[in-house]
C-alpha cells in the first residue's frame, strides 16, 4: 500500500451528523460495527447463543447415550460417527461439548443477573446520594474486592452440599449449579458496584439531570429515567465482562471437582476426562477450547463496546 | 493526613479484613455441625464415652464463640492445631506445602517480569507494527485462555507427544534426574512454571507496553532525547522508570494472590504444594488447615495491598493521602 493511498482508508464522517438526531446507541453501533475485534467476539458470542438454542438439534447423539460402550467403541478417535470421538465412558463429546452451551450461558447470565441488581443498586445508591453512606458502602466494596473470594467459594460450595442431605431442598434438580450461580452472583458486584457509583457521581452534576430537576422530577424519576440509561453502556461493558469471568469460574469449581455432577458443563467434562487426558486428549480439548472462546467471545465483545461508548477512553 | 496515621489506618482496616475472613469462614465450616460428629458418621461403633472425650480434648463441648476465641488465641502464639487427616502441626505443614508453591510461583513471576519489560518495551517503541500487532494479540488471547486448560495444552505436547517434561509432581519417585536432587526439582518445575508465567506476562506486558505509549509522548523525554542521550538510555532509564510504576500494583497483586491461584495450577500439575493441601483439605473436611490457610492467604494478599499503598506515596509524591 502506498503513502497516498492511506487517507482513503478511512471512512468519512457520517452524513447526516448535525441534520438528523442520533440517539447514544445508533452512534454506538455505528462506532461498533467497525470494530473488527468487537464484531468477532459479537459473532462468537452470537455462535453460543445459537448453539445453545438449538443444541436437540445441532447434537448428533443425546447426551446421555452411552451406546458407544456396547460396541466397545469408548475411548474411540474422532471419526465420521462421533466427529469429536467419545469419551471414557462412551459418551459422544461433540454432543455433550453442545449441551455444555446452555449450561455456561444459564451460569454466566444468571451470576451477572443476580450481581447486576445488587451492584447497581448498592453503587448507584452510593453515588447519588454520597455523604456517610458512599464512605460505608465504599468501605464494604473494599472489603469484598480484597477477600480471596474463589477460596471462600470452593468452601462454600463443598459445605453446602452437605448441608442439605437429609432434607428437602435436596429434591431441587440442579440444586449444587444454583448455589454457585447465586454464589458467584454474591461475590461478583464490587466491579459493577464501582462502575455504578462513578457513573452516577459523574452524571448527577451533568446540565441535563439538573434540567430535569428544574421541571420537578421526584428523585426515582431521575435516577431511573434519566441517569441509569445513560450510565448502561459502562454498565453494560463491566456486565459482558462479568459474563466471561463467571462462566471461567464456574469452569474452574467444575474442573477441581466442587461442581454439579449431574449437569452437563464445560469443566465438569474437563474434570470428568482428566484422568484419560493421554489415551482420550480429545474429550479433554473439545470443552477446553469451548470455554476458551466463549470467554473469548465476552472479553472481545467488551473491549469493543468500550471503544464504541467510552470513545473517551481510547487514545 | 500523616503518613504514619495512613499506614495506622490502613493497618486496622487490614487487621479488621482478616479477622472477618477467618470469622466467616469458621462459622461456615461449623454451621454444617461438629466436625467430630461428621468425621464419626463414617466410622460407627465408637463408644460414646471416647467421642465424649475426644470433644472434650478439642474444646469441642464449648459454645463456637468460645472455640473461635481459642483458636485465634492459639494462632496469636503461632500454634495452628493439629491436622486431622494428617496428623501434623498445621503450621509445620504450612511451611513445608508452602515453600513448593512459593518456589513455582517466585520463579514464574520473576520471568515474567524481565519477560514483559522487554517485549513490553519493544512493543511499545514500534507502536502500531507487526511486532506490536503480534505482541497485543498474543496477550489479550492469553487472558481469555483458561489456566487450567493451558496447563492441558502443556502436558499433552510436552510430556505426552514430545516426552521431555514430566506431567506431574515435584520430585521422581525412583531415581532423580542425572542423579542430581536439584537438576531433578526444576525439570518437574518447567512446564507448572511455564504455565505460571504465560499468564502473569500477558496481563504484565499489556501494562507494561500502554504506559510506555503514553509516558514516550511525554516532554521529558523529548527533552532528553533533545540533550543527546543515547535512544537506548532514554528508553529504559527514563521513560520506563515512570512506566513502570502501575505494573508495580499488578506485582503486588501477584504476590499476593500467590496461594489464591495455586489450587488450578496445582490441581493440573498435581503439584504437592498449598493449594493441593487446601483442596484436599476442603475434600476431606479437615478443619484445622481449612482455617490456617485461610487465615495465611487473607493475610498474603492483605500485606500486598499494604505495601503496593505505601510504595506508592514513597515512589510518586503527588499522591495525595486521601
Amino acid at each position: 500500500m502506498t503513502a497516498a493511498e492511506q487517507p482513503s482508508t478511512r471512512k468519512p464522517p457520517p452524513k447526516h451528523h448535525g441534520t438528523r438526531r442520533l440517539g447514544m446507541w445508533v452512534l454506538g453501533w455505528q462506532r461498533f460495527r467497525r470494530n473488527k475485534t468487537g464484531l468477532l467476539g459479537l459473532v462468537l458470542v452470537g455462535i453460543v447463543f445459537l448453539v445453545a438454542l438449538f443444541c436437540p438439534l445441532l447434537a448428533p447423539y443425546d447426551p446421555n447415550d452411552q451406546s458407544a460402550m456396547l460396541e466397545f467403541r469408548s475411548k474411540a478417535p474422532p471419526s465420521w460417527k462421533n466427529p469429536l470421538g467419545t469419551d471414557r465412558m462412551g459418551y459422544d463429546v461433540a454432543s455433550r461439548v453442545i449441551y455444555g452451551a446452555p449450561t455456561a450461558l444459564v451460569v454466566g447470565l444468571g451470576s451477572m443477573a443476580v450481581a447486576a441488581v445488587i451492584g447497581i443498586i448498592l453503587g448507584g445508591f452510593s453515588g447519588y446520594i454520597g455523604g456517610m453512606a458512599d464512605e460505608f458502602l465504599m468501605r464494604f466494596t473494599e472489603f469484598f474486592l480484597v477477600v480471596p473470594i474463589f477460596i471462600v467459594i470452593l468452601v462454600m460450595v463443598r459445605i453446602f452440599g452437605i448441608v442439605v442431605v437429609g432434607t428437602p431442598l435436596e429434591e431441587i434438580p440442579y440444586l449444587n449449579l444454583s448455589t454457585i450461580i447465586l454464589i458467584l452472583g454474591v461475590f461478583g458486584w464490587p466491579p459493577i458496584a464501582r462502575m455504578a457509583r462513578a457513573e452516577f457521581l459523574r452524571l448527577k452534576e451533568m446540565e441535563f439531570v439538573e434540567a430535569a430537576r428544574c421541571i420537578g422530577v421526584g428523585r426515582a424519576g431521575i435516577i431511573f429515567r434519566h441517569i441509569l440509561p445513560n450510565a448502561l453502556p459502562s454498565l453494560i461493558v463491566i456486565i459482558a465482562l462479568g459474563i466471561g469471568g463467571s462462566i471461567l469460574m464456574e469452569a474452574m469449581i467444575s474442573f477441581l471437582g466442587f461442581g454439579d455432577p449431574k449437569a452437563i458443563s464445560w469443566g465438569q467434562l474437563l474434570s470428568f476426562n482428566y484422568e484419560f487426558l493421554k489415551i482420550a486428549p480429545w474429550a479433554s480439548i473439545a470443552p477446553g477450547m469451548a470455554i476458551f472462546l466463549t470467554v473469548l467471545g465476552f472479553n472481545l465483545l467488551a473491549d469493543g463496546l468500550t471503544d464504541a461508548f467510552n470513545p473517551r477512553l481510547k487514545e | 493526613m500523616g503518613i504514619v496515621r495512613f499506614i495506622i489506618r490502613r493497618l486496622i482496616f487490614m487487621v479488621v479484613l482478616v479477622i472477618g475472613v477467618s470469622i466467616l469462614i469458621f462459622f461456615m465450616i461449623n454451621a454444617i455441625g461438629n466436625p467430630i460428629e461428621i468425621l464419626l458418621a463414617e466410622r460407627p461403633g465408637i463408644s460414646p464415652e471416647v467421642i465424649e472425650s475426644v470433644k472434650q480434648y478439642y474444646r469441642l463441648d464449648r459454645s463456637l464463640t468460645e472455640q473461635y476465641l481459642s483458636w485465634l488465641g492459639n494462632v496469636l502464639h503461632l500454634n495452628f492445631g493439629n491436622s486431622i487427616v494428617y496428623n501434623q502441626p498445621v503450621g509445620s505443614m504450612l511451611v513445608t506445602w508452602g515453600w513448593e508453591t512459593v518456589k513455582i510461583q517466585v520463579l514464574a513471576i520473576l520471568i515474567s517480569l524481565a519477560l514483559a519489560i522487554f517485549i513490553g518495551v519493544t512493543a511499545a517503541t514500534r507502536q502500531y507494527s507487526k511486532i506490536d500487532f503480534g505482541v497485543m494479540s498474543t496477550a489479550l488471547l492469553g487472558r481469555s485462555l483458561p489456566g487450567f486448560f493451558l496447563g492441558i495444552l502443556l502436558i499433552l505436547t510436552f510430556s505426552y507427544w514430545l516426552g521431555i517434561f514430566p506431567s506431574y509432581g515435584a520430585y521422581s519417585t525412583r531415581s532423580p534426574l542425572m542423579g542430581s536432587a536439584l537438576l531433578d526439582s526444576l525439570w518437574h518445575m518447567v512446564l507448572p512454571v511455564m504455565m505460571l508465567t504465560y499468564f502473569n506476562t500477558a496481563t504484565l506486558t499489556l501494562l507494561i507496553r500502554s504506559n510506555m505509549v503514553d509516558v514516550l509522548r511525554m516532554d521529558f523525554i523529548m527533552a532528553a532525547r533533545a540533550s543527546g542521550l543515547s535512544a537506548g538510555r532514554v528508553v529504559y532509564r527514563h521513560a520506563l522508570k515512570n512506566a513502570f510504576i502501575p505494573a508495580l500494583t499488578y506485582l503486588a497483586i501477584l504476590f499476593g494472590l500467590m496461594l489464591g491461584t495455586a489450587p488450578v495450577t496445582e490441581t493440573v500439575f498435581t503439584w504437592p504444594g498449598l493449594g493441593f493441601l487446601y483442596i484436599t483439605a476442603i475434600q476431606q473436611l479437615d478443619y484445622p488447615v481449612i482455617m490456617g490457610e485461610n487465615l495465611i492467604i487473607t493475610l498474603m494478599l492483605v500485606i500486598a495491598n499494604l505495601l503496593t499503598d505505601i510504595a506508592y506515596v514513597f515512589i510518586d509524591p503527588r499522591i495525595r493521602l486521601e
